[in-house]
């Protein structure tokens, strides 16, 4: 009898959960946020190591890794920040395929380097997808919550077109803990008009520093104080008292959102709506930083066109194939 | 105030903001609405999906499909061709909500943090207070005396802004400062003039008024009504409060335990702006509602 196709979660770590891509789609008007891998980057490399399409299920953890053993051999990979990997005991290294055997222990510490490991399994996590997904919201409870310990995970029948054993070389990997991975570029609106010329010139001169609170639905900034527009102080009262009150609107991925003095950059899990201004938005391209910023890191911005970041994305989407990995 | 044509706003490489107006009305949001039907039925490709909001819209697009120029060039010929909202029939479902009005769970959890902010005027009567109403039992009779339209949805999965389609029936309330840390799930909340009900418990900052034993929300898609979604509402929808007192709160609680609520919706119901129009001028403005009698 074949050993079922299964891992076993021994230690859960802080909140790891299973995305995919491109999330959950469709019932964002009900409140129900995309979810998906933040640093889809990483999310999408570990999966082609592996030999599965890059969108396909896999694990993502936070701050500190899982421990899980293996019920069957599979293939797989683990990217994204530096977590010291072992296979039962054994360290093993990130970015290139492995093979785990059935009985074999996979642990992962705390991320040294970066915020967000990514583990691809071949033949990929199959749970059960709710509203289409299987990307976990975790603080909903949607599609699932965060890996508990002795639960067990299903994983997929692996393709037949293995292609063998990988390595990603840094070249072709997200730069993480460079300065440029902290250096972020933003595009200005959709509520840019809300703050003063000042405040919109000080954003981008400023140093941010990343709050200890952050999480898969944000992450706060602190830094120099906003000034106002006068369409955020002259306003009829439904929008609210405070200058960065709006009346309720969508909240896009990637935007800044400020919350009285208080920036918040929203990711995959945010509020899909609410009552404060987007003045900047974070574009696709940049996620990879953002799913990676560690607390008390210093961020800086710098603006760029619409035009700029749609290029960005094209030329990501186009770096993230299997031409990125060497054969072992 | 609506703008003779939307505005759209660049949120980043995947998002647009489309803002119809400034400020918060029926007409303002039915425009919206409007406008979100006409996207879906043109069935742009690229437009990934849209979030009406209450002056506004959220539009998600694949910027390798469509363009920013193109998304905001069909988005407003389609609103020149939506303007004409007197002969909108929007599909729009009937909810019936049983609701026990100042039950005791809610009644809890207000007297939970007026121990910690003795200052907090109880709910209800700061409510009453602030609407020139007599009592509780108008102010139950004025709340639950009038259709209810879903506006939007968002915060949280199922958390919905509730207009009343009547607007003699129109209540105000300031919201909680600072919010509370917790909030029963199906407690229905009044701030400013919107009405919410809450789909699970989370901190909130809504004025309590009753809680519904019946989920709004469902993740574990147990329930009839959850077959093909976790939550209930989908904007556009109409809701109507039915008050109902403690027995048969513990009693419906206790048929949703055992898997066996079904809830009362009216589907494939659509809603006639034109109609609402007249019915509207026809009662008139300026008359009592019936809760203020």
């Amino acid at each position: 009898m074949n050993p079922p196709l299964q891992f076993e979660v021994v230690k859960p770590g802080l909140e790891t959960t299973v995305q995919e891509l491109p999330g959950r789609l469709g019932y964002w008007e009900q409140g129900i946020p995309p979810s998906g891998p933040v640093d889809f980057w990483s999310f999408r490399l570990a999966n082609l190591l592996v030999g599965n399409p890059r969108d396909t299920a896999a694990l993502e953890c936070q701050v500190m890794g899982p421990t899980l053993r293996l019920h069957c051999s599979a293939l797989i990979a683990i990217t994204g920040a530096e977590m010291s990997p072992t296979l039962d005991g054994q360290p093993i290294p990130m970015w290139t395929t492995m093979i785990a055997r059935a009985g074999q222990t996979l642990a992962l510490r705390g991320s040294r380097v970066g915020m967000r490991s990514y583990i691809a399994f071949s033949g990929g996590i199959a749970t059960t997808p709710v509203l289409g997904s299987r990307a976990v919201f975790h603080m909903a409870g949607i599609g699932g919550r965060a890996l508990q310990p002795g639960q067990t995970l299903p994983l997929g029948v692996p393709g037949s077109d293995q292609r063998g054993f990988h390595h990603v070389g840094e070249a072709h990997r997200p730069p993480l803990g460079s300065a440029e991975s902290r250096s972020i570029a933003c595009v200005r609106g959709p509520n840019d008009d809300w703050l003063s010329d000042a405040s919109l010139a000080d954003f981008v001169n400023s140093d941010w520093k990343v709050q200890a609170q952050s999480n898969r639905t944000g992450m706060r900034l602190s830094g120099p104080a906003f000034s106002f527009a006068p369409r955020a102080t002259d306003k009829r009262p439904e929008h609210g008292q405070d200058p960065s009150n709006i009346l309720d609107h969508g909240y896009p991925l990637g935007a800044i959102n400020l919350a009285g003095q208080t920036p918040i950059i929203l990711i995959n899990d945010a509020p899909s709506t609410g009552g404060f201004i987007n003045p900047f938005t974070v574009p696709s391209a940049e996620f990879w930083k953002l799913g990676q910023v560690r607390p008390h890191e210093i961020l800086r911005f710098h603006q760029v066109s619409l035009d700029e970041a749609q290029q960005r994305r094209r030329d990501l989407d186009s770096a993230v194939t299997q031409e990125a990995l060497t054969p072992q | 105030m609506i703008h003779q044509h939307p505005r759209f706003y660049v949120g980043g490489d995947r998002y647009i903001e489309v803002e119809l107006g400034d400020g918060m009305s029926f007409e303002l949001n039915i425009l919206v609405h409007n406008l979100v039907a006409a996207i879906r039925q043109a069935a742009i490709p690229g437009i990934i999906e849209l979030i009406p909001e209450l002056a506004s819209m959220q539009i998600s697009y694949d910027p390798e499909a469509i363009s920013y120029a193109d998304v905001v060039r069909e988005v407003g010929a389609l609103h020149d061709g939506a303007s004409r909202i007197d002969t909108a029939e929007l599909p729009s479902r009937m909810f019936y909500i049983p609701v026990m009005y100042f039950d005791p769970w809610t009644e809890a959890c207000i007297e939970d943090y007026r121990s910690r902010q003795p200052d907090k005027q109880p709910d209800a009567q700061l409510v009453c207070q602030a609407n020139g109403l007599p009592g509780r039992d108008a102010l139950r009779r004025l709340h639950a005396g009038t259709d209810y339209w879903v506006a939007a949805l968002g915060f949280w999965p199922g958390l919905c802004s509730l207009m009343p389609l009547d607007d003699r029936a129109r209540i105000v309330a300031p919201k909680y400062n600072p919010p509370r840390t917790w909030t029963p799930r199906g407690a229905i909340g009044l701030g400013g003039a919107l009405t919410c009900i809450y789909p699970d418990r989370t901190p909130g900052g809504y004025q309590l008024l009753g809680r519904t034993p019946v989920p709004i929300f469902d993740r574990e898609q147990r329930l009839p009504a959850f077959r093909d979604d976790i939550v209930l509402f989908r904007p556009g929808d109409r809701v109507r409060f039915i008050p109902i007192d403690q027995a048969e709160f513990e009693f419906l609680e206790s048929e949703v335990e055992a898997g066996r609520y079904e809830h009362h919706c009216v589907e494939h119901q659509t809603f006639s702006v034109g109609r609402y129009r007249e019915e509207r001028s026809r009662a008139g403005a300026g008359q009592p509602a019936g809760g203020r009698t």
